[in-house]
Parts: structure tokens; sequence; C-alpha cells
């Protein structure tokens, strides 16, 4: 019984991973207790039983709690916390403990086309959705967020390079808007980029619909979400007429430049610790398998020897 | 219980152990991938355009080695290295090498001034939404890639390349192909 509860929290905690409680030592604690109660009992079980099947059995449920005791509290002790990775399309990103992360591409026309895929060791590519997908000791979820891909001009309407010198990725035109910062009580993503051909540096502030409508005056018309851009030279000062906002991708001028900024949805990657996925299979298996051939002995036992007392079994 | 089986029970409980705590111990941190991280994978194939407005794919340059230079003309070491790449083309016409020169986020107008002041002769294509920049990881311009003739990444560089260090990069594949 004691056994079967130790499973099934492990089983549980691969079922709905990244909750809190698997991290407390609290938890840790019981679970590793109630493994080594399941082991100290089924040691004892072990001397007992004379019938060679049955003492194969407990040895088999030993072993699968163990194995999964020790996923369990293993997870729950040393996991790290859950990570979200951030990407920019078409950008590719080594998790060490995981394998190659591909962001799909997009353009001012498409948001993400296609999913992210992951590249691991000895396994194909997978593409990650927002169904998880277990990898080891992790489970990878899609998690879709908000990104701004952005269009920079000159004034005579000549596309200009967008580069990202701070961001991860450098030549990307796509703001992954990791930053926050608190404008008029709203507390809102930005980013910024370079435009290095008119040497300016834009600093881009994101708004959701709502937000852009507090904004502008007769801004309840925009109905779509806004960019705010501020201008500044090489040396940060302002550029003559540094802000503008942008809603819907529009083209708006500001510090002598035409930008614009598509606010579009791009996936991004949560990593969750879970136990490992084979460890807990190979437990249960075990555990499942020994308890059914306990079951399969002991009744087979009993009708062979009637007479013997219920306790032998 | 025999000496054979206990050992072979030490040993599963060993691997075990490690399948379920080794993986804790690499923290999951991220590295980008420069261009050096795409070797021996097929490169990327966009649908372009180039300096011209005519259609351009690396699908079209299959059964050729390419040297794909992303390129930029506010970059001054891009600028630099230009004519050294006009250098590697002439050096090694007819012998099955493609130079590629892709700009990076400009507009035509600008890109083929750019070529024209510095008179090179090799193709231009034009990477508006910066497709190739990001898919490289470039961590600067100018980055420069080459790929064998079945489109494969054999070689990868982040910053200026000189005329030497082009021939050198390309001969392996020049003497194979």
């Amino acid at each position: 019984m004691v056994a079967l509860v130790v499973v099934a929290a492990v089983v549980v905690e691969l079922l709905l991973p990244g909750e809190a409680v698997y991290h407390a030592g609290w938890y840790n604690v019981a679970l590793a207790a109630f493994t080594i109660v399941v082991l100290i009992a089924g040691r004892r079980q072990f001397r007992r039983a004379t019938d060679r099947r049955l003492r194969l059995a407990i040895a088999a449920m030993m072993a699968g709690t163990a194995i999964a005791g020790l996923a369990g509290a293993a997870s729950g002790l040393l996991a790290p916390d859950d990570q979200t990775f951030v990407g920019a399309p078409g950008q590719r990103l080594r998790v060490e403990s995981l394998g190659m992360l591909t962001f799909p591409l997009s353009s001012i026309e498409n948001a993400a086309v296609g999913a992210v895929t992951l590249e691991r060791p000895l396994h194909g590519a997978v593409a990650i959705g927002e169904r998880p997908y277990y990898a080891g000791n992790f489970v990878l979820r899609a998690t879709p967020r908000d990104v701004v891909y952005v269009e920079a001009r000159d004034l005579r309407g000549n596309r200009l390079t967008v580069t990202q010198p701070s961001g991860s990725a450098f030549l990307s035109p796509v703001l992954l808007m990791q930053h926050r910062q608190a404008i008029a009580g709203m507390d809102l993503p930005f980013d910024s980029f370079s435009v290095p051909a008119a040497q300016r540096v834009v600093k881009a502030v994101m708004f959701t619909a709502a937000q852009a409508a507090t904004l502008v005056r007769g801004g309840a018309q925009l109905g779509e979400p806004a960019v705010l851009f501020a201008v500044d030279d090489e040396n940060q000062r302002p550029a003559a007429n540094p802000i503008a906002l942008s809603a819907g991708g529009r083209g708006v001028r500001a510090g002598g430049l035409t930008l614009r900024g598509d606010v579009m949805t791009y996936p991004s990657v949560t990593v969750t610790a879970t136990p490992n996925l084979l460890a807990t299979a190979l437990g249960a298996l075990l555990l499942l398998g020994g308890l059914t051939a306990a079951m399969v002995t002991s009744l087979t036992g009993r009708s062979a020897h009637p007479q013997r007392s219920p306790e032998r079994s | 219980m025999s000496r054979y089986v206990i050992w072979a029970i030490a040993a599963a409980a060993i691997a075990i152990a490690f399948v379920v705590l080794a993986p804790f111990f690499v923290s999951p941190t991220t590295r980008a991938a420069g261009p050096q991280g795409l070797v021996g994978e097929a490169a990327p194939v966009f649908d372009l355009r180039d300096d011209r407005g005519a259609a351009v794919s690396l699908a079209g340059y299959r059964g050729r080695i390419v040297v794909m230079n992303l390129w930029a003309s506010w970059c001054p070491p891009c600028r630099a290295e230009m004519p050294d790449l006009q250098r590697l083309a002439e050096a090694n016409a007819g012998r099955g090498i493609a130079i590629v020169g892709v700009n990076e986020g400009e507009s035509p107008q600008r890109a083929r001034a750019f070529a024209d002041s510095l008179r090179i002769r090799f193709p231009i294509w034009i990477d508006g939404a910066q497709q190739y920049g990001r898919t490289y990881a470039a961590l600067g311009l100018p980055t420069t890639v080459i790929l064998d003739p079945k489109g494969v990444v054999v070689r990868g560089f982040d910053g200026p390349l000189t005329f030497a260090q082009m021939q050198a990069a390309v001969a392996p594949l020049v003497r194979k192909h």
C-alpha cells in the first residue's frame, strides 16, 4: 500500500508537472521516508518468504519503489526551477541538458511559421507544442507570448538594417520584449534596437489595445495593440521629434526614421523538471509486476496448499 | 543469491541512479549557436531577390561550393573584406565556387550602390527580413558561411576574413570537388 502511494505520488509529479509542492522539504522527506519504510518492510517479508517466485516478486516491488522514490526525491531536491527559453525567429539555442531548440521563422506578413523544434542526441527533431513533451528529466511546453517585429526606413523609404547589440540575436528585427517598465501606472514590456546606418538607438514599448486607448486622445478608436518608439542618437541624446506611437503596424516618423512595429504572438518554451520518465515507468512496472506476481503466487500457493496458514502467503 | 546477481543488481542501481541524477547536475543554460554551430547541417533556404529584383535561392546552387557572406553597407569591416571576396571569386573562376553577398536588411538600391562603388561582380542578394542573419545567429557583421555542393554548412566565421583565410577555408572543398 505504501509502495503504491510512493509510485503514485511520483507518477502524479510527471502528469502534473511544475507544482511548487514537489520541491517542498516536507514532501520530499515524506517521499524518502515512505520509500525507506517500504524497503525495510520488504526486506523483512523477503527473508520470511520461502517461495522463490514470491521472493522475486517482493524484490521487484522493492526495486520499483526504490527507483520511483529516488526519481521523485532527486527531482524534488535537485531539479532547477522552471525556465522559459525565449528565442528570436530562426534562432537556435543549445540547452545543455536537453539539446538544440530551433525557433520557427516569421516575417512581417506571418506570425510564427511552424513550431519550435527540439533536437536531442540519439533522437530525431520533435515539434514542441502546447501539449507537454517529456524529455528525460524535463517536460517542455510551448507558451505563446507577444513580440514586436520592427522595420526601419530612412525618410526616402530605403529600408535599413535593424540590430540588437544587447539582444539574444544581433541581426534580428524581432524584439522579444523581455524587459519591463512602468509608465503611467502600467507595467509594460519594452526592448531596444539600433539602426547603425542612421546612428540611431530606438526604444520600443509595447501596449495592448486597451492600454494604447488610455494613452492617446481618441485612442479608443485604435482598437489595436501599439508600439511607442523613442529615438536617441548614438550618444543617447534624444533625436529631433523622438517619440511616436505605431498602432496596428502602421509606419510613423520619429527621430529621422520611419518606423513600424507589428505586435505578433510567438512561442517561447517552458522547461519544467520532472522525475525521470524512464525511471518512473520502470519503477511503476516493477511494482505492478511484482504486485501481480505476488498475488498470483499467493493464490496458487493457497489452492495448492489449502491447509497452510494465510500468513505464509 | 549468487555473487553475479548481486553485482548485476549493484550495476543496475548505479546506472539508474546516474540516469536519474546526472541531468540535474548540468544546469540547462543556453548558448546561442553561431555560424559554426550549423556545421554539418543543411543550410536553410530562403526565397530572396537579388539587387536587380530577380528571384534567387540557394536551391539553385546545388553542385557548387558556396561562400555566403552576410554584410551591410554601414559596416566598415564588411567594406574592407569585400575586395578580397571579389578576388576569391576571380581566383577560383571555373572551379565550381560561387560567392554570394547577402545584404542584411537594406534596400536593393543602397546595396547595389555599395557593390558598384567597390566593383563587386559576384551576386548580391537582398535579405530584407534579415532571415539569414537570424538563422546564423550572427554575432556581428560580416559573417561568412561556406557550404559544400550538397548545401551542407562546412565552415562558419564571425568577423572579417583575409584573402588567405578564405582560400585556406575553401581549398579542402575544391580538392574534393
